[in-house]
């Protein structure tokens, strides 16, 4: 019976050390256009999707997207489950407290308030409002941090949740991503419109891997450089955020 | 009108739909598995209770009593997260080296080794054991009151043909049971499919979850058609979905009710 556990053991226990070098599993949200969703066919799209296909061709090996909700993508990282993270997270301090991220592949973007047309808010006096975030984003952190004591801070489990429940008049306003907020807007055909100040946070988007990962945080950064040399980054990014870069062209 | 119509056949056949149709393995697989063990889990448990050994009837009435008390969800998230840690405090205390202890810097595994990656297929089986377990407890009631409804004539009689007592047990005692069985298991099944919509909340891209991210609101073009928040018409297929499956299992339990009853007192057949 122990030789048994023991040859279990030790089968699993080599199934994961196989599995971590055959595929790098690079886990997204999957909802969270045009940064990453999931596709008519229902296969992961998006941004991130083409830059991590793009970033795991230039460094020679064989990546897989696994889509993974947003409030436990941090603590399944930690846990093993996946090797990289790229679902649009910003890169802060205190995220670097438990886990790495490589050198951004988007720069730092403005937060951005949103409303509906004409509601007359004023983003800069929020008093007494529902604002609607996604939880645990940075937005959320400021949201809280600087707005919570005289506002009702509600947040959704994806951004997609926090829009909606805008649009049907439950939120006065939304504060989220700039790059996730325009084109929203931008398609709503005026029925949204963007309220006060931006707000920056965050020092851009990067690919979260676990601190023990050096080397693949390595192979990562060099391919990214690479790839931000050559244009692919600017150009990934003009071709899923309209009318946004070149940022990283010398 | 045609177009229309060619334009929504299209739009439910699409990739992302025929997923969630897939899905529906999952919710199925969870409830015939789940129901099987329950049923198994009663059996051992109704043995248990009957038990004249005082430690085995105590560890019958245990299960049946606390596990029952505790809320089905709670369980459901309790067991497959504490037994994954387990399974991975043993493999640790097997293979992770001083050195591997060192180098690892999430709180746990305690090493990177001993991670044990849980997938869709190992989170299925631990759901359908959650689930067994939880309606076992149930089952066990049942199964345990059933054992006592056969009537002492029949048992006497076997005895007086000369029969063992395993003998008795499989061939008159359970034999029999089943008829005071069936109906209070039919309930029990009952709870065991709706417990199944609970599979999402361990990372199962069952048919809850799909019918959320179909119906989440979308706002872009070039995700795919734009429309507003629609959850609730997924879920209401997901309402008539699980209707069918209860019409289903109760045309099933009469089946196996009249087979059960063959040869039975008239008297227990309704």
């Amino acid at each position: 019976m122990k030789k048994l556990i023991l040859a279990a053991t030790a089968i699993l226990a080599l199934g994961s050390a196989a599995q971590a070098q055959e595929t790098v599993r690079i886990a997204t949200e999957g909802a969270y256009a045009p940064w990453n969703f999931l596709d008519d066919t229902g296969a992961p799209a998006g941004f991130e999707i083409d830059l991590g296909n793009a970033i795991c061709a230039q460094a020679g090996i064989t990546c897989e997207f696994i889509i993974n909700d947003w409030d436990s993508i941090i603590p399944n990282l930690l846990a093993g489950n996946y090797d990289v993270i790229m679902a649009g997270m910003s890169i802060t301090d205190e995220r670097l407290e438990t886990i790495d991220f490589t050198q951004n592949y988007f720069p730092p973007d403005p937060s951005k308030f949103a409303a509906a047309a004409g509601s007359g808010i004023d983003a800069a006096a929020l008093e007494g409002k529902r604002i609607g975030v996604q939880g645990g984003t940075i937005q959320a952190a400021y949201a809280e941090e600087n707005l919570g004591a005289t506002n009702t801070v509600v947040s959704f489990g994806t951004a997609d949740q926090a829009m909606a429940d805008l649009a049907a008049g439950n939120l006065d306003t939304i504060l989220a991503d700039g790059a996730y907020l325009e084109p929203v807007v931008t398609a709503s055909g005026g029925a949204m419109e963007f309220v006060g100040e931006d707000v920056m946070i965050g020092n851009g988007v990067g690919a979260g891997i676990r601190k023990d990962e050096a080397e693949l945080k390595a192979t990562f950064d060099d391919a990214l450089t690479a790839l931000k040399k050559d244009g692919t980054v600017d150009k990934l990014i003009a071709q899923w955020f309209e009318g946004r870069g070149p940022y990283f062209a010398e | 009108m045609s177009e229309d119509l060619a334009f929504w056949l299209s739009y439910i056949t699409n990739g992302k739909h025929l997923t969630w149709y897939a899905s529906f393995q999952f919710t199925i697989f969870a409830a015939v598995f789940g129901g099987t063990l329950a049923v198994v889990f009663g059996l051992i448990g109704a043995t248990l209770k009957n038990s004249r050994f005082l430690p085995l009837r105590l560890i019958g009435t245990v299960y049946s009593s606390i596990v029952r008390g505790v809320p089905d969800v709670l369980f459901f998230l309790f067991f497959p997260l504490a037994f994954e840690q387990a399974v991975e405090w043993f493999i640790a205390s097997q293979v992770c080296t001083p050195d591997m202890l060192a180098a690892q810097s999430a709180a746990w595994p305690p090493c990177k080794e001993a991670n044990w990656f849980l997938g869709t297929p190992e989170y299925l089986i631990l759901a359908s054991v959650s689930l067994g377990l939880v309606y076992g407890a149930f089952a066990t009631n049942v199964i345990h009151g059933a054992l006592r409804s056969v009537p002492k004539g029949q048992l006497e009689a076997a005895r007086a043909y000369g029969m063992s007592a395993s003998q008795l047990l499989w061939r008159v005692h359970i034999r029999q049971m089943w008829v005071y069985a069936l109906p209070g298991l039919s309930n029990v099944w009952m709870l065991i499919i709706k417990a199944t919509s609970l599979l999402s909340l361990l990372q199962i891209a069952d048919i809850v979850l799909w019918a959320d991210r179909l119906g989440a609101p979308n706002f872009l073009p070039a995700v795919g058609l734009v429309h507003e928040d629609w959850r609730w018409r997924y879920y209401l297929v997901l309402f008539v979905f699980y209707i069918l499956v209860t019409l289903l299992s109760e045309k099933v339990f009469e089946a196996i009710m009249r087979r059960a009853g063959r040869g039975i007192l008239s008297e227990v057949r309704h």
